[in-house]
């Protein structure tokens, strides 16, 4: 760890291994592990996670250890071969942190509003992450296209 | 009389004049800080190609289809050569887009958009949002039948 005056600091590369040793918890599906990197109350948004209701409307958006953590251990859950290709990662000494990452698995269990038909999807994700000065994640945010995913697993209906 | 030299951009500065010109509804001047055979990726488009023109239909598509379009920076995250825009994407639909008939329904999403720039222009451009959330808003019901209402 660099240090600033005995004051632990974050740098391009020690913040972009921290998201790259997360990716090898998530491939390896050890949700405890994953969580482990992220400080107690580190902020998580799933942008694309929307459910409407008649009278409310979910989001995924709130702390990595009450919404983060449920949404990955149910995906790997649903998907028992879960697996991901990081792509690119790219850094800078703020502890921000920008990763390409596909991410595919093969339904056994339902997702969500999709019934498991065995089918396999593939799609491309960026998240976005702050590694904080204690080496921890306290920060994620991810995009895709969740309509991919749905067509992929043979659900057409927008919701 | 003495012209000032011209200074080079930082990554920031581009993709900031990239997104100032697309925000006016100026698509060439958007155009103008990526370079010629920049790469265009629209993930929830299905677009992948290379050079202006594909870029220039991915921009000029939306604004022709929500001529009062904002767009709305939240955060821009500089990682070395790379920047990545957050963005909320907003307009009333005057126009068919991305498949789905013209109903009048607002749009409003979250979009990320990440710049790779190389001597001041942008080389590569990939863009990220849910194409559900914005069928979900233009009242498209099934992916199979999205120009029906």
């Amino acid at each position: 760890m660099t240090t600033l005056n005995g004051i632990p600091r974050t740098t391009a590369g020690s913040a972009a291994g921290v998201v790259s040793e997360f990716f090898d918890r998530y491939r390896a599906h050890d949700v405890e592990a994953m969580t482990g990197l992220c400080s107690v109350n580190a902020d998580f948004s799933y942008v694309p996670v929307e459910l409407w209701g008649k009278q409310r409307v979910l989001r995924g958006d709130g702390k990595v250890r009450t919404v983060g953590k449920p949404l990955w251990t149910g995906l790997i859950a649903s998907f028992p071969d879960l697996s991901l290709t990081v792509h690119t990662i790219t850094s800078n000494d703020d502890g921000d942190v920008v990763a390409q990452v596909d991410i595919e698995g093969t339904q056994q269990r339902p997702w969500g509003l999709v019934a498991p038909a065995g089918r396999h999807y593939r799609e491309p994700h960026l998240f976005i992450f702050h590694v904080g000065a204690d080496l921890l994640i306290d920060s994620i945010t991810a995009y895709w296209n969740d309509a991919g995913i749905s067509q992929q697993l043979g659900h057409n209906e927008v919701d | 009389m003495t012209s000032s030299p011209v200074l080079p951009r930082t990554p920031e500065q581009t993709v900031q004049a990239f997104l100032d010109a697309f925000g006016r509804h100026d698509v060439e001047a958007a155009l103008a800080a990526a370079g010629p055979q920049v790469s265009v990726t629209v993930h929830p488009l299905g677009i992948g190609g290379t050079g202006a023109d594909t870029l220039r239909k991915v921009l000029a598509d939306l604004v022709r289809a929500f001529p009062d379009l904002l767009i709305s920076v939240s955060r821009i995250v500089t990682t070395g050569d790379v920047v990545t825009a957050l963005v909320k994407t907003e307009g009333t639909q005057s126009a068919d887009y991305a498949g789905a008939i013209n109903q009048e329904k607002h749009l409003d999403i979250d979009q990320a958009w990440r710049f790779v720039i190389s001597n001041g222009l942008i080389t590569d451009v990939t863009a990220y949002w849910c194409q559900a959330q914005l069928y979900r808003r233009l009242a498209v019901k099934r992916y199979d039948e999205i120009a029906i209402a």
